[in-house]
């Protein structure tokens, strides 16, 4: 794949997707990290590596469009996938507006994911 | 003449004195008797010698003696000629009025040697006299007492006549009017000259135009006040130029009265004009109805017209003639006490009218009985209830959606994390293994994580059902009476908006069961509910519900719902109790279903049953021994999927 190695970073506050999402994500051929919280992420180091973010819309503390805002002010221009449990049809234009590239609802197909995924190390 | 003329002149004046038909006597100067004549001792029965001397006076009255012989005395003693009256008596012991009149004879010296006397039958005029002196008398009494007042005049209209009552009214002495016409004395000037010109006009024709019935006008008093009479006038029956008596009364009193009522009754129509209220007394024994006219108004009956129960039961809203012949049986049927009820007009142009009735019932003074209410118009009310009614059920049923809405996010956030944890996982697994070279090692991770995900998600169900169930069931003995009666309270307005005639049954000494009060009572008006619905469209027969308690033969106690509504398809009965089953175009067809969770939990029985006629019976039993009860706590309900016993149906 010509996009060895890029790194994509998981936020997530559920376990199950941040022990499962980095596992396909290198099946896809990505580097992957995963993350518990938007505030671990922006404390980590892999903030400037990150090619692709994959954000989960509700967490505790910080949400996804928090960190979506955040990183807008910071100017850290990076793509951004949302992922989300909750049917609210009215988070999916709000994040799209505000530059995500999609917004896939739980569970979601390998193939959606990849093709999220695809869109977004284009723009990049 | 005297004894000096001889023998023979005296037998001859005593003969002639005998042949008198008066009554003739002489006395000496002195004033003793010495001759009777022959008339006056067969008149007396009385012999010469029984009479003579001062003996006559055992003939005369008791009562006059004492005047006679003081008159007697005196005459004797004046010498002059006089006069008295006494009663005499007869032979038949009768007295009779007699004129005594004695003159004197004298002498040529002027001296008396004899009283000659005669005595006058006057008993025919004495009695006139005294007749007409007793009815002079009760005249005088009756004017006197009279507590009208009582004008005699004559045939110019003069006062004759003028009793105390009528010094009292008028203000006028007696003696100040005898002989004045009357118009002058009683009548207000301006009418004078119309009284003057009837009169004139009764005297020329005999056209009376007021005599002998009762009439109403003006008077005036002394002081030139005037006030209204009531006046009767008639003739005096007696010969000669006619005269009149005039009866009056003053009824200024009774006028005021009049006006009183007049006025209280304008009052209270105008009262029951503004809030839409009439009134009714109705007497059972005769069906006598008085309708107030607000009620007449209400109704749109013509006014004045004879209200019977036919008339009224034409006006009853079809749907609504069984409650009223309830209401009228049940108030034939009592001695006392309220009837509180409403009913619906259908008018002529095809509106409703809605009528609360509240009436007691009581008897009247002669212990017939009497009911006596009112009605008021609540049409308004129940539009904007009704509009109320719509809104609430409404409101509640966004609430519900709402919360529906609510709690089908919550579960799909709650399930589809580990649902999405499987499916990546398994993504993963399925490139693992069909990589070159298969990884595996990791597909054996993946799939245990996609195991352990699923437990997860089974977890997740398991919370759920906790979350929903942790209202811990507050179990202890329920009175099923009890709790029927309060759910029924709250149910009225509600079955009787839908025009539904309850018929509560409930056994007596029914034993309490053990449970929750308040999944019972759900349960109940579950059913009532359920109940009214079915027979929301019936309009060719009652709506008839019954709600029926009874203890059974195995102890348990056992409530039933009965309408008489459409029924269910037999086709359908077994899917009655399927959570989403509803015949129903609103709601949500939840009821049956949860209702037999809750009985279940009470380890009774819920069933449903076709009635002979129409309709549906519901029923459930539950056991009122509490082992039964304490066996098992009411587990929390399941609302979940349906199983298959649940679509089992159990008819006894």
């Amino acid at each position: 794949m010509k996009n060895n190695r890029s790194l994509v970073s998981v936020v997530d506050d559920d376990e199950s997707i941040r022990e499962s999402l980095p596992d396909l994500l290198r099946e896809f051929g990505f580097a992957a990290q995963a993350f518990a919280s938007a505030e671990e992420f922006l404390a980590s180091d892999f903030v400037n590596q990150t090619r692709c973010l994959v954000l989960d819309v509700a967490m505790p503390g910080m949400t996804g469009p928090d960190l979506q805002r955040e990183l807008t002010l910071r100017r850290q221009e990076i793509p951004i996938v949302f992922i989300t449990a909750q049917r609210d049809e009215t988070v999916r234009p709000r994040v799209i507006q505000a530059g995500a590239i999609d917004c896939l609802a739980k569970p979601f197909s390998d193939t959606a994911l990849l093709a999220a995924l695809n869109t977004a190390l284009r723009v990049n | 003449m005297t004894s000096k003329k001889g023998p023979r002149v005296q037998d001859e004046l005593s003969r002639v004195v005998n042949a008198l038909p008066g009554l003739v006597w002489s006395a000496l100067p002195d004033g003793s008797i010495d001759f009777l004549n022959q008339r006056w001792c067969e008149f007396t029965g009385l012999g010469v010698g029984e009479a003579s001397g001062t003996r006559w006076q055992s003939a005369i009255h008791p009562e006059d003696l004492p005047h006679l012989l003081d008159r007697w005395r005196s005459i004797v003693v004046s010498g002059a000629p006089g006069e008295v009256e006494a009663r005499l008596r007869r032979f038949d012991g009768e007295y009779r009025w007699f004129l005594s009149r004695a003159d004197p004879l004298r002498d040529e010296s002027g001296a008396i040697v004899k009283w000659y006397g005669t005595n006058t039958d006057i008993d025919d005029r004495k009695r006139a006299e005294q007749e007409l002196r007793r009815s002079e008398a009760r005249k005088t009494a009756i004017l006197d007492s009279a507590l009208d007042c009582i004008v005699t005049i004559d045939h110019e209209g003069r006062i004759t006549e003028f009793n105390p009552a009528a010094e009292r009214t008028f203000g006028h002495r007696r003696d100040a009017v005898l002989g004045r016409h009357l118009a002058d004395v009683i009548i207000p000037p301006s009418l004078r000259d119309m009284h003057r010109l009837g009169f004139a006009r009764y005297l020329a024709t005999g056209e009376a135009r007021v005599l002998g019935r009762r009439l109403e006008m003006t008077a005036v008093r002394a002081n030139g006040n005037e006030f209204p009479v009531e006046l009767t006038i008639s003739r005096i029956p007696i010969d000669g130029p006619p005269s009149f008596t005039g009866y009056l009364r003053d009824i200024t009193e009774r006028k005021q009265a009049d006006e009183e009522l007049r006025r209280s009754e304008a009052f209270l129509a105008e009262g029951q004009r503004l809030n839409l209220t009439g009134s009714f007394l109705w007497r059972p024994d005769t069906d006598e109805i008085v309708f107030s006219e607000q009620l007449y108004r209400i109704h749109e009956f013509q006014r004045g017209a004879p209200v019977t129960l036919e008339l009224i039961a034409a006006r009853i809203h079809p749907e609504d003639l069984a409650l009223l012949s309830e209401k009228i049986a049940q108030a034939r049927a009592a001695t006392s006490g309220e009837l509180n009820y409403e009913v619906r007009l259908r008018m002529s142009d095809g509106s409703v009218k809605y009528l609360r009735t509240i009436a007691h019932i009581a008897r009247d003074r002669d212990g017939r009985q009497e009911i006596i209410g009112a009605v008021q118009d609540v049409t308004e009310r129940r539009h904007a209830e009704e509009t109320l009614n719509k809104l609430r059920s409404e409101l509640a049923h966004m609430a519900r959606v709402t919360s529906l809405g609510a709690l089908t996010a919550s579960i799909a956030h709650e399930v589809n994390q580990p649902l999405s944890g499987i499916v990546t996982n398994a993504s993963t697994c399925l490139r693992m293994l069909s990589a070159d070279p298969p990884n595996v090692a990791g597909a054996i991770e993946t799939a245990r994580r996609t195991i352990r995900d699923g437990n997860r998600a089974s977890d997740v169900i398991a919370r759920l059902r906790a979350l929903f169930s942790k209202k811990e069931a507050a179990t202890g003995p329920v009175d099923l009476n009890e709790a029927t009666q309060e759910v029924i309270a709250l149910s009225l307005s509600d079955l009787q908006r839908n025009r539904v005639v309850l018929r509560s049954e409930l056994a007596a000494d029914l034993p309490p069961v053990t449970g929750d009060r308040v999944q019972l009572q759900q349960v109940i008006l579950n059913l009532l509910r359920n109940a009214s619905d079915a027979m929301s469209g019936i309009e060719d027969r009652p709506r008839q519900l019954v709600v029926r308690t009874e203890q059974e033969e195995d102890g348990s106690v056992r409530l039933t719902v009965q309408d008489a509504g459409i029924g269910i398809d037999p086709q359908h009965l077994e899917r009655v109790f399927d959570p989403f089953y509803t015949s129903k175009s609103s709601g949500m067809g939840m009821g049956l279903s949860v209702s037999r969770s809750i009985i279940e939990n009470h380890h009774g029985r819920l069933w449903v049953a076709p009635n002979d006629g129409p309709g549906t019976a519901v029923s459930f039993s539950i056991p009122c021994a509490p082992e039964a009860a304490t066996a098992g706590r009411p587990t929390p309900l399941q609302t979940s999927a349906p199983t298959d016993t649940q679509n089992e149906m159990r008819n006894p």
